[in-house]
């Protein structure tokens, strides 16, 4: 079946009204999830398994890769009201997004957020359409060596991430990259860093780091900053509330930058969307007009990495499809599902199991409209949080955020990490840290340390080897310009003031 | 006739009021907490959901039945947890090879699953080794003889080095004074991405897992593991056939209950997990996974898991790994 049929029959299939009503539901319900943190949607799927054992494979995966991508439309919600990543793929977003509400601009960062999801999304469901199995065979041709020089690109945008002072960001990249090692080692079944506590066997979740750092230590901060009687402000009028044209114009390239890079590495097993976050927001603060505005409150920091992570979810369906790869926990679980269903995921589901793949991908063209008609009527809506005063809205961040880490993992003693977060968060910002780095490092740290330790044990420990593959160099190369730039710049204005000063004499 | 019927009803009677004190009848009081130490998604939390669809179906048990995660640190929160319940009945938990390695190689797990209450063992699994289609190797005595010429060249994607693909891997390569690299992975679609890219040569996995890549030309099998030939993979020798015979340390799953389980809920859970091996349920999940069902008892299941655990410490320090308890 080539492209043109296969679409004609799967928007025949998604078309049908029991496949509408599956695939409202699903996005429905990923919205919903998408904005409670603590229930992903991996763990949604899961829960909701044992209800479709009797539904028809379309018809199902339908329904919960609804639930998968339309949770990442809702994470980014709490986010930009709360400072709560609802989603580990929208921390990212609580930069800047987080930074316009308390300007008075969370209707627009949440309308800029789900257009960008949208034109993303849609972007990454073509790209589906279009080049999966040539994609496929790409994504194969990627092994730890350019994992490893992509993480390395990515923790080397850190400089870019840091803001004022180099040192304190690489500092903060530091902790994240020690936290990240807390835990079972799998190259050597050692433990590391845990203290003789059995809880922290399985290293912390990356939840509790990320709502400690941020929701709690930015709570902290305002209380300490004598913030309790104001409130924030909240235009009124629904055309205050939604993104300008200039907001759209802005976020042009954040857009583009969303979909490609986000679907790239979606794309990759064993990347995924928070990294995928990370990167499209770096690689938008490195080519600013502004880089110095970032984490102030720009609409383009909210619009790539929401884009990112919306593009991620048609290339991480790519490997899944066509080669019955899962390249992260929904992905997994979406492979369990089909098996169930009586589907056999892998390099034949295209040809045995058209209705399936080719509604899937139909679907999803729906499924993406839908969610955004879903979600920017609820702009406004969301918007009059903020109109809580202070004492109510700071004990109800607190609330949400213990609920959502203790909702993961469901032990106390997460909850004492989650406090000590808080304070860390709390004391970085008094010391004026930047807290972005420490959050990547603990991302990508875990995966970096893996694929150096993959590459080096596959060519016998010689790092050299590294350079003779095309992609890893020319990414190394990158991340050492990355590097070396700033350092350019200084170098620079030191001469440039030298020379000044030389002249006045 | 008539006559024989009422007296083997009337012995019948008198032989079940003579046991009834010894096997007082022991039934669930509320809703059973069913401990599985993967999140959500993970493959046990999958298969355990499954199991309590099937229960309800069914209709096999007088309460409802729960899935309750219980996640961190392999499985030892988990083991934790059970240890915690001791004296309460209406827990069980499914267990996995991991709740022997874990406190095996870890200092800080301290629940060892003997010392919980083993009810029965449910399943082994079967494992395929699978290389690239067109790789050079036809055989494992192929790819165990170019490994001998160049050691320490080719490699295998796999995943913790106490999983039981190094296990098997170990085992191979002591009998055949072999040596390869053993590359982990964390998740099984990097390593299944690891073989296809041709950036491993080998690999031991689940046939769930590669089955579809098989069937599809990209992967060919080499030998599978397990006692007897698969259903699917009917050509292929086993290791045995294969000229490999070793003591195999099989993949197990099955129910443990917390530390000093009374008789009585032992034999009831024996009982109940006896009625849900002949359901239908049961029988197409084993097939749908190509899984191997087992039948076996609490006592028989303890003494399994005391050899098994022996086995694994030797096995284990040969992979490098450090052995603690």
């Amino acid at each position: 079946m080539d492209i043109a049929s296969g679409m004609l029959h799967g928007f025949y299939v998604a078309l049908q009204p029991t496949n509408l009503l599956w695939c409202f539901f699903g996005c429905f319900l990923g919205t919903v999830v998408g904005i409670l943190p603590g229930l992903g949607p991996a763990a949604t799927i899961s829960l909701l398994l044992p209800l479709t054992f009797k539904m028809d494979a379309a018809g199902g995966i339908i329904m919960m890769a609804g639930i998968y991508y339309g949770a990442k439309y809702g994470g980014s919600t709490t986010s930009i009201l709360l400072n709560i990543p609802g989603e580990s793929s929208s921390v990212v977003t609580c930069i800047d997004g987080y930074q316009m509400a308390r300007k008075g601009r969370a209707g627009a960062a949440l309308g800029i957020a789900a257009i960008a999801s949208f034109i993303a999304g849609t972007v990454g469901v073509v790209l589906l359409t279009l080049m999966a199995p040539p994609i496929a065979a790409f994504a194969l041709s990627f092994s730890s060596p350019e994992y490893f020089s992509l993480m390395v690109l990515g923790l080397a945008l850190v400089v870019l991430l840091s803001g004022t002072s180099l040192v304190k960001g690489l500092l903060a990249l530091l902790v994240g990259l020690w936290l990240t090692a807390i835990g079972v080692d799998i190259f050597s079944a050692q433990a590391r860093f845990i203290f003789g506590q059995q809880t922290l066997l399985g290293g912390i979740d990356f939840t509790i780091v990320a709502i400690g750092v941020f929701a709690l230590g930015e709570v902290l901060s305002s209380i300490d900053g004598g913030e309790e009687s104001k409130m924030l402000p909240v235009p009124r009028g629904l055309r205050n509330l939604l993104p300008t044209w200039q907001d759209m114009k802005d976020c042009r390239f954040a857009f583009l930058n969303g979909s490609v890079v986000g679907f790239i590495i979606g794309v990759l097993p064993g990347a995924g969307g928070t990294i995928a976050s990370f990167i499209s927001y770096g690689l938008e603060k490195a080519v600013s007009k502004h880089p110095e505005k970032f984490g102030t409150g720009v609409v383009e920091g909210v619009a790539a990495p929401e884009g990112a992570n919306n593009a991620d979810t048609g290339g991480a369906l790519i490997p899944l499809l066509t080669l019955g790869i899962p390249g992260g926990s929904s992905t997994a679980i979406l492979l369990s599902a089909l098996i169930i269903w009586g589907v056999h995921p892998g390099p034949l589901m295209m040809t045995e199991s058209p209705d399936v793949f080719w509604g899937l991908v139909a679907s999803m063209y729906i499924g993406n409209i839908m969610l955004l008609i879903l979600n920017l009527p609820m702009v406004p809506a969301f918007a009059q949080i903020l109109r809580m005063p202070v004492y109510v809205l700071f004990p109800f961040i607190f609330g949400i955020s213990i609920v959502g880490v203790y909702g993961t993992t469901g032990r106390m003693f997460d909850l004492g990490l989650l406090a000590g977060f808080g304070f860390l968060g709390y004391m970085m910002g008094k010391l004026k840290f930047p807290t972005a780095p420490l959050i990547l490092g603990f991302v990508l740290g875990d995966s970096m340390e893996r694929a150096l330790r993959q590459s080096m044990m596959m060519y016998g420990g010689d790092f050299t080897a590294l350079f003779h593959r095309p992609i890893t160099a020319t990414m190394l190369v990158l991340a050492g310009i990355v590097l070396i730039l700033p350092l350019i710049t200084y170098f620079n204005r030191v001469r440039v003031q030298a020379v000044a000063e030389g002249g006045e004499a | 006739m008539k006559r024989r019927s009422l007296l083997a009803g009337t012995a019948a009677l008198v032989v079940s009021a003579a046991f009834a004190p010894a096997f007082a009848q022991w039934q669930p009081t509320q809703p059973l907490e069913l401990v599985v130490h993967g999140g959500p998604g993970s493959g046990n939390d999958v298969m355990a959901r499954q199991l309590t669809t099937i229960i309800e179906q069914e209709k096999l048990s007088p309460v409802r039945v729960q899935v309750s995660n219980r996640v961190g640190g392999g499985s030892t929160t988990a083991a934790a947890y059970m240890a915690s319940k001791k004296g309460d009945s209406n827990t069980i938990a499914v267990f996995t090879i991991v709740w022997v390695t874990d406190p095996l190689t870890q200092e800080a797990a301290t629940n060892k699953l003997n010392d919980l209450t083993p009810i029965t063992r449910l399943i082994e699994e079967p494992a395929l080794i699978v290389v690239r289609a067109d790789s050079p190797y036809k055989t494992l005595a192929d790819f165990v003889k170019a490994a001998k010429e160049k050691p320490g060249q080719l490699k295998q994607s796999g995943g913790s080095i106490t999983s039981r693909d190094n296990i098997l891997r170990q085992l191979i390569m002591k009998q055949a004074g072999a040596n390869w690299v053993f590359v982990p992975f964390p998740g099984g679609g990097e390593r299944i991405a690891a073989i296809l890219g041709g950036h491993t040569d080998i690999m031991i996995t689940d046939p769930s897992e590669t089955g579809e890549q098989v069937r599809a030309g990209k992967l060919k099998v080499l030998a599978q593991v397990g006692k007897e030939r698969l259903q699917t993979f009917k050509d292929i020798p086993t290791l045995k056939e294969a000229g490999f015979d070793f003591q195999d340390i099989p993949q197990t799953r099955g129910i443990v209950g917390p530390p000093g389980m009374p008789p009585e809920a032992v034999k009831y859970y024996e009982d109940f997990f006896e009625k849900l091996r002949k359901t239908a349920g049961w029988k197409k999940f084993l097939a749908d996974n190509q899984l191997l069902g087992v039948d076996e008892k609490s006592a028989e299941s303890k003494k399994f898991l005391v050899t098994y655990e022996d086995m694994l410490r030797v096995v284990l320090k040969d992979a490098g790994a450090k052995v603690v308890r």
